[in-house]
């Protein structure tokens, strides 16, 4: 077998290559001048991002860069940041203790900020990438145990799809939400001393910045109780102990989670001042008062939605996400890992304000579960379609915006296809989760009856 | 006989009451002058002044039976409205067109904001609220002039009460007061506004300098507004209407001179004195050089100013300028600004995502000149404060920027109120630009014309002056133009299929995904009949997979 390098090689390469292109492409678009004030810190390097290839998609007006900027920049004048109604979470705020980041007038504290603010979106991914190798490491089954190809391939996939990268340049805050995610995820599977604490210490900051994390809570619980291992194959029910127990574990669990979300919640209250920050940042990815395009479903639909019929429409698409949840981690509640994938997926092509982040984090994830690729049935065709959109995205987005010839249908067409693809492939890791389990059966008969012939079927 | 003599007397006695009603007195006033560029402005003002009349107190407000209302001259439809509403201060103008601070200097009346304005000072602490009247005075004078000042609903309604201090005085009634402002750039001043405007006046515009307002001139102006004022002085509440408008002679004449006469830029005379009038003024302002002739002969004049009194003499009055030479632009000589100070705003970018605000001002005295800069933005233009970038002749100056105010946006809701204290060094330009973002709207926020465009409202600079107390009171407002913002916009044909493709996929997706949790997976052996599995349920199929 050949050797690959190991994941730390790996993760420092990725984050060296990431970073000279970042630079090289700072160099480029805003050559070093003494004219420090006019070329103001690294915006040019987002506004080229924001306005090329990730235009619409690589931030959201949840975690777009521009907004947290004006959030802190806000607080540290003494303005109410959440008087507008939709905003970052306040825990956001604490970066304003640096204050390089909001005022940048010397020259010297602009090469600082400008360190830093890469330091500070670096960081988060070079975690991210070493808890995709942590998450991979604690679940692999014995027969790929040995492959490092994965421990290699995780991190590079997660750094330097465009998924990774371009989130990354555009100085999203989705890199910090799939870090502090990753981080919950990772924890869970790693039965280190207190893991569950800190499992669910992230899970509960993850809320906090943005609310979707919510639906994340069951199959977390479920993974904090049971194991990561893959037990794909060999489903059986959750309860291994006592049911009684196992209800109580759980309980005390989500009592722990919901004192951290609590504590937070305090916190940020602390931070602001007052209660309103909640319908600002989590009311604003429920009631979507920026119609602002993204890869989502959520924008147009409700952009072109009679007026009297919002509200309704608004409780039916909440309501629709919480739907998955209960099904998928009774389905896989032999695997929970393997359930809180297919959320994720079902996260990435459903939630209010999706990004490129959350698609690359369900992109990521498929590394992991490499036993159910032989069960796929169409892999080919989802990426096909994957492609299609991803390509088409950011060129309709231009047309639309930019150039002028093109309108909101076609954008709005490209995400469709891209929702497409994300429901295409929830749909096929939900089969082949399903159908691995089969397979186990089917060698069992097969050793016993020599040369038999045999489909696999389904029946409702 | 007796009963005949009876009446003339009563008629008589009560005509005389009625002239002699020193309670509420009438003046009206008409600057002219002529422009540098050849052009004239004419101000016409309608004053009526009720003495020792005070705004209704709001505390009123709760009992229903107010005061009787008994006006002679003065407008009663208006009356009715101040007093239901216990409006203290209102100030409504209507223009069209773009005021040019440079070429024209400062106007009479100092509100020239393209488009519908309106403010108020309301008093707080009623059973209903601040809000409450100021949505229903605007819904009153929509009615009463016409205009579609129902649109300056919360979604434009600001309240910069620096910039706009009132005028007159407020009462002191222990009483919080509250400005609300709203303006709409988009809404055109018309005749169906005139008409009612006129109505309100004692003499219509049966006599008096009424008689020259002639939509058919006044609308053809260059530039043209009207105005109405309601403010309370110690001395009574005063109540001014006034039509503003720069005319073009040089466009009217045939052989390219600057002459103008009543009847060369109305079409028509003063024929008659408005008799309840209590004086009724022409001020013409002479240039400054050149040859010219007044007529007819001024009865007074004071300074560059000439004065005529319409109420005595009976003949016809029409008044003017004549030149003996045709009128030659300046364009050797260089034009001084003739303000302190000149504004430029733009809103840069091409896409129709982002942009930038950029506002250029030009100090044009020796001194340094510190300014008030006032901006309304509707929720559609979010500023990024943080991205500020002040230039004075180019050489970065975050310094020169000061006591910023900022009130947020609210989505859908409310617009917002940026304003700070611009300082200008002599003679110097100062540039202020920030990024900006521009919404996305729902389709049925768009206006029915969405590719046009949606105007933004004016903004304001006002100069502070240094003054004896220490403090600094304000000068004239001077408005920039308005802007037009380009927006992206939806698909309007297509509500019906964007919803219909959304659930479909969506519907799709979740009964794929539950097609599958809900399954059971099992083993068929096609070949060895003798091994059927005991399951009765699993038959054999012929097909190789099967998955309906």
């Amino acid at each position: 077998m050949q050797q690959w390098p190991s994941y730390p090689k790996a993760i420092g390469f990725c984050i060296v290559l990431r970073l000279l292109l970042a630079l090289s492409l700072d160099l480029y678009l805003s050559p070093p001048s003494l004219d420090a004030y006019s070329s103001h810190n690294g915006d040019k390097v987002v506004q080229f991002i924001n306005d090329g290839p990730g235009l619409l998609s690589a931030s959201s007006p949840l975690t777009l860069y521009a907004n947290l900027k004006e959030s802190l920049w806000l607080y540290h004048h003494g303005i109410d940041p959440y008087g507008s109604g939709i905003g970052q979470s306040p825990l956001y705020l604490a970066l304003s203790f640096f204050p390089s980041i909001v005022d940048h007038t010397p020259i010297n504290s602009q090469i600082l900020s400008k360190a830093f603010e890469y330091l500070l979106w670096t960081i988060p991914d070079a975690f991210s990438a070493w808890f995709l190798v942590k998450i991979w490491t604690a679940r692999a089954p014995s027969s790929f145990k040995s492959s490092s190809s994965i421990a290699f391939l995780l991190p590079t996939i997660y750094l330097l799809s465009p998924y990774g990268i371009l989130p990354f340049l555009a100085r999203s805050t989705g890199v910090w939400e799939n870090a502090v995610l990753l981080g919950a995820i990772a924890w869970a599977c790693d039965h280190a001393p207190n893991f569950k604490s800190k499992s669910l210490l992230l899970l509960a900051l993850r809320t906090h910045l943005s609310l979707d994390a919510f639906i994340l809570l069951p199959p977390l619980i479920l993974l904090l109780l049971g194991s990561p291992e893959s037990m794909l194959a060999e489903p059986r029910p959750f309860a291994l102990r006592a049911q009684f127990t196992v209800f109580r574990a759980a309980g005390s669990l989500v009592l722990e989670f919901m004192a951290y979300w609590s504590a937070l919640t305090l916190i940020s209250t602390l931070i602001v001042g007052h209660w309103r920050w909640m319908s600002a940042t989590w009311g604003a990815s429920l009631s979507l008062p920026s119609m602002t395009p993204n890869p989502g479903l959520w924008w147009y639909f409700f952009t072109e939605m009679f007026d009297h019929f919002r509200p309704f429409f608004l409780v039916v698409f909440n309501i629709h996400l919480l739907m998955y949840v209960a099904p998928i981690c009774i389905k896989f509640q032999h695997d929970p890992l393997y359930a809180l994938f297919i959320l994720l997926g079902i996260l990435a092509t459903f939630k209010s304000y999706p990004t490129l982040s959350d698609h690359g984090l369900f992109i990521a994830f498929w590394a992991i579960f490499p036993e159910v690729y032989p069960y796929l049935r169409h892999p080919f065709p989802t990426f096909l379609v994957l492609l299609h959109s991803a390509l088409l995205q950011p060129l309709f987005a231009h047309l639309w915006l930019s150039h002028g010839t093109g309108n909101a249908n076609f954008y709005y067409a490209s995400t469709l296809v891209g929702a497409c693809a994300g429901g295409m492939a929830v749909v096929d890791a939900v089969w082949a989760g399903l159908r691995i389990a089969i397979e186990k059966a089917g060698k069992d008969v097969k050793e016993v009856v020599e040369g038999e012939e045999m489909v696999v079927v389904t029946q409702q | 006989m007796l009963r005949t003599n009876l009446f003339l007397i009563l008629l008589f006695l009560s005509s005389v009451i009625c002239l002699n009603n020193t309670n509420e007195e009438f003046e009206e006033n008409l600057t002219i002058k002529s422009l540098r560029d050849g052009r004239v402005t004419s101000s016409f003002s309608f004053k009526t002044l009720f003495r020792d009349a005070v705004p209704r107190d709001p505390r009123t407000l709760a009992f229903d039976d107010d005061e009787s209302q008994h006006y002679t001259l003065f407008p009663l439809s208006l009356g009715q409205i101040l007093r239901q509403y216990a409006i203290t201060e209102l100030h409504l103008t209507l223009n069209a067109g773009k005021w040019d601070y440079d070429a024209w200097g400062y106007p009479e009346e100092s509100d020239v904001g393209v488009g519908a304005e309106l403010r108020a000072w309301i008093a707080g602490n009623s059973t209903i609220s601040i809000d409450e009247r100021w949505e229903g005075v605007r819904n009153a004078l929509a009615g009463l002039f016409c205009a579609s000042l129902g649109s300056l609903d919360e979604q434009r309604t600001t309240s910069p009460h620096r910039s706009f201090p009132p005028e007159g005085g407020l009462p002191d009634w222990d009483l919080p007061h509250e400005l609300r402002h709203a303006s709409h750039a988009s809404e055109h001043v018309c005749t169906e506004n005139l008409t009612p405007f006129l109505k309100l006046l004692p003499c219509k515009s049966l006599s008096g300098l009424a008689m020259l307002l002639n939509p058919h001139r006044i609308f053809d102006a260059d530039w043209h507004g009207i105005g109405l004022h309601v403010l309370w002085r110690p001395e009574g509440v005063e109540v001014r209407l006034n039509v503003q408008l720069v005319s073009d002679p040089l466009r009217i004449s045939a052989q390219g001179k600057q002459d103008w006469s009543f009847h060369s830029l109305f079409d028509r005379k003063v024929e008659r004195a408005c008799s309840v009038a209590k004086s009724s003024r022409v001020c013409v302002e002479l240039p400054s050089s050149g040859v010219y002739r007044v007529f007819p002969e001024p009865q007074e004049i004071r300074g560059r100013n000439a004065f005529y009194d319409l109420k005595d003499g009976s003949e016809a009055w029409d008044i003017g300028t004549m030149w003996p030479t045709d009128f030659e632009y300046p364009l050797s000589q260089p034009n001084p600004p003739l303000v302190p100070f000149s504004v430029r705003r733009n809103l840069l970018g091409a896409t129709q995502d982002r942009g930038q605000l950029s506002i250029v001002v030009t100090n044009n005295q020796q001194d340094t000149l510190q300014l008030l800069y006032l901006e309304t933005m509707p929720w559609i233009v979010q500023l990024y404060l943080h991205t500020i970038r002040v230039h004075s002749d180019d050489v970065p100056r975050g310094d020169l920027i000061s006591n910023i105010s900022y009130v947020l946006p609210v989505p859908h809701a409310r617009p917002s109120t940026f304003e700070c204290v611009l300082t200008l060094p002599p003679r110097s330009t100062l540039t202020v630009s920030m990024d900006v973002a521009k919404a996305f709207l729902r389709y049925t926020e768009h206006p029915p014309d969405a590719q046009r465009g949606w105007d933004l409202p004016p903004a304001i600079f006002t100069p502070l002056l240094p003054s004896s107390n220490g403090s600094t009171a304000v000068g004239s407002r001077v408005y920039t133009p308005s802007l037009l913002v380009d927006l992206a916009t939806p698909d309007f044909s297509m509500p019906y299929n964007v919803i219909i493709f959304t659930c479909s996929v969506v519907a799709f997706i979740f009964g794929s995904v539950f097609n599958v949790l809900t399954r059971k997976f099992v083993i068929v052996r096609l070949n060895s009949p003798q091994n059927q599995p005991k399951d009765s349920r699993e038959e054999p199929v012929d097909s190789k997979k099967s998955t309906s």
